[in-house]
């Protein structure tokens, strides 16, 4: 049996939740996706950049990713609303749903994408293009936002082509079909090419997917290694992955904050580590696993990046143990420059059960220290992340748990009306 | 005018079937007046950025006369809301 898979991509997906919220929820009356509009960061604190924005405002040239001010320069009455952290999960939870009514086998890919293994189903929905039409207009009607829908033999060429035109399509791309609908697309298009390689592809002539489709491999082997054997594939609709509907394991654990304000002292730096570790070693917890390698990277105001590892003596979740390390490493790396983002990153993950090995100065420390981290985890679980925290953070200027999605992004003060 | 939460009374029968009752609103001169919902014209479930609720349009007597209103119980917050529809 043919396989078939389905991809599916919320268009504009930050933005078009908002716009749902905001007209059936809260009942405003302008549509976001109909007026040039994007889900853009707070300024004040530094993330300032368009995070989604609506087709109108893409028809200005706006990009995901732009800075506020550029965008405000390519259009000056773009609407901009904050983001809403706690909407897009319940709107990608509620679009799941959805999904696995039509398939058992559901990937979700992000937070706005999936994958369906539609594969024997056509005694059920019809043929795939029905089931598709089904699919998208089921997700608009129940949850009042739109979908691409990309159908395929495998998932490259089913993502491939939910990006082809939008909003609101179902379009195929069957194998047979690459040459016409995919070959005469730049070559940046393709999945898993990103500016540097489509640089450096173009420096080698390859302009478009199908040039990269007929290179000869060795070629791309020599230049680009292993990779290039995979976008060679890519670009020949080749991709052997197959729909896992379950997530693999986390392979690392790693956060990092902007900073509202330059840091320019050791120790302010450290607080920020700290609160780093925290959110970092609390995931680990959760996760009930533990991390070799402890990794520190700083931008600092001219946004130059540096990094550092280090292994540690045994495998470890438990935050004293992280930050001590990461505070290491950050003496080591460290140039004085004032520091614009801090993050930690772990790897080398150990499941389950490990022994410790028993540090000759630090003994009973290890016991007490993870005792301390679990009862602190069970506060913050039953009583909320900040029920509980280290003095050092009591009305400094640092959110005690840095990284990942900050309360205020989860949920924007609306100034009238209600919000759910 | 945007969507607000409001008072209601309901009732839940055994199969788990809400019917809204009285719905108390503010008037012009900011005084709660309660009303009885006469009838219901019909209820669904909505599902809406993912978020359930289910929606009311019933009638109330107003000034003396029926007036079509729509009211939404939202499954997760528990909450009233009426819809404003201007």
């Amino acid at each position: 049996m043919d396989k078939i898979v389905f991809h599916i991509d919320v268009n504009s997906a930050f933005l078009s939740w908002e716009a749902v919220y905001r007209l059936r929820i809260r009942g405003e009356k302008t549509d976001l996706r109909e007026i040039p509009s994007a889900v853009a960061g707070d300024v004040k604190k530094r993330h300032g950049i368009i995070l989604a924005r609506s087709t109108p405002a893409k028809k200005y040239g706006v990009r995901t990713g732009d800075t506020i001010s550029d965008a405000l320069k390519l259009c000056p009455n773009l609407v901009m609303v904050p983001p809403h952290y706690d909407l897009y999960e319940s709107c990608s939870e509620a679009m799941m749903e959805i999904l696995k009514e039509f398939s058992p086998r559901v990937e979700q890919y992000s937070v706005d994408e999936a994958f369906c293994d539609m594969t024997g189903t056509v005694g059920l929905y019809g043929s795939a293009v029905v089931a598709a039409t089904l699919l998208k207009d089921k997700i608009y009607n129940e949850l009042g936002f739109t979908v691409n829908v990309g159908i395929s033999t495998n998932k490259i060429l089913a993502k491939m082509a939910s990006d082809f035109k939008k909003p609101n399509q179902v379009h195929t791309l069957f194998p047979e079909e690459i040459e016409k609908k995919m070959w005469n697309l730049p070559v940046g298009d393709l999945f898993f090419v990103g500016p540097a390689t489509k640089r450096r592809l173009q420096t080698l002539g390859i302009h478009t997917i199908g040039q990269l489709a007929r290179t000869d491999p060795d070629i791309l082997r020599a230049h680009f290694k292993k990779y290039g054997e995979v976008i060679h594939a890519f670009a020949n609709g080749i991709d052997l992955s197959v729909v896992a509907d379950e997530a693999p394991p986390n392979k690392g654990y790693g956060n990092s904050t902007t900073i509202a304000f330059d840091v320019d002292d050791g120790s302010t730096a450290r607080m920020v580590l700290l609160s780093l570790a925290e959110k970092v070693c609390t995931r680990l917890r959760a996760d009930k696993v533990m991390a070799t390698v402890v990794a520190v990277s700083i931008v600092d105001m001219y946004f130059r990046h540096s990094s550092h590892q280090m292994t540690l003596i045994s495998p470890s979740n438990i935050t004293n143990e992280i930050f001590k390390a990461s505070c290491k490493l950050f003496d080591q790396l460290w140039d004085g420059t004032p520091i614009r983002q801090l993050g930690i990153y772990t790897s080398k993950i150990v499941r389950g059960e490990s022994y410790k090995q028993i540090n000759l100065f630090d003994m009973n420390r290890y016991e007490k220290l993870s005792r301390l981290d679990e009862t602190v985890d069970a506060i913050r679980e039953r009583y909320g992340e900040d029920s509980v925290m280290r003095a050092i953070f009591l009305n400094g200027p640092i959110y005690h748990m840095a990284g990942g999605i900050s309360p205020e992004k989860r949920k924007p003060k609306y100034q009238e009306g209600i919000a759910l | 005018m945007l969507n607000m939460p409001v008072d209601v009374i309901a009732t839940f029968n055994v199969q788990g079937k809400i019917r809204p009752n009285y719905i108390r609103l503010e008037d012009e001169e900011h005084a709660l007046q309660t009303y009885k919902i006469e009838n219901i014209i019909f209820s669904r479930e909505e599902k809406y950025a993912g978020m359930g609720a289910i929606h009311f349009c019933c009638n109330i007597i107003r000034n003396g006369c029926a007036q079509t209103i729509h009211i939404k119980y939202h499954v997760k917050t528990h909450q009233w809301i009426l819809v404003c529809d201007g």
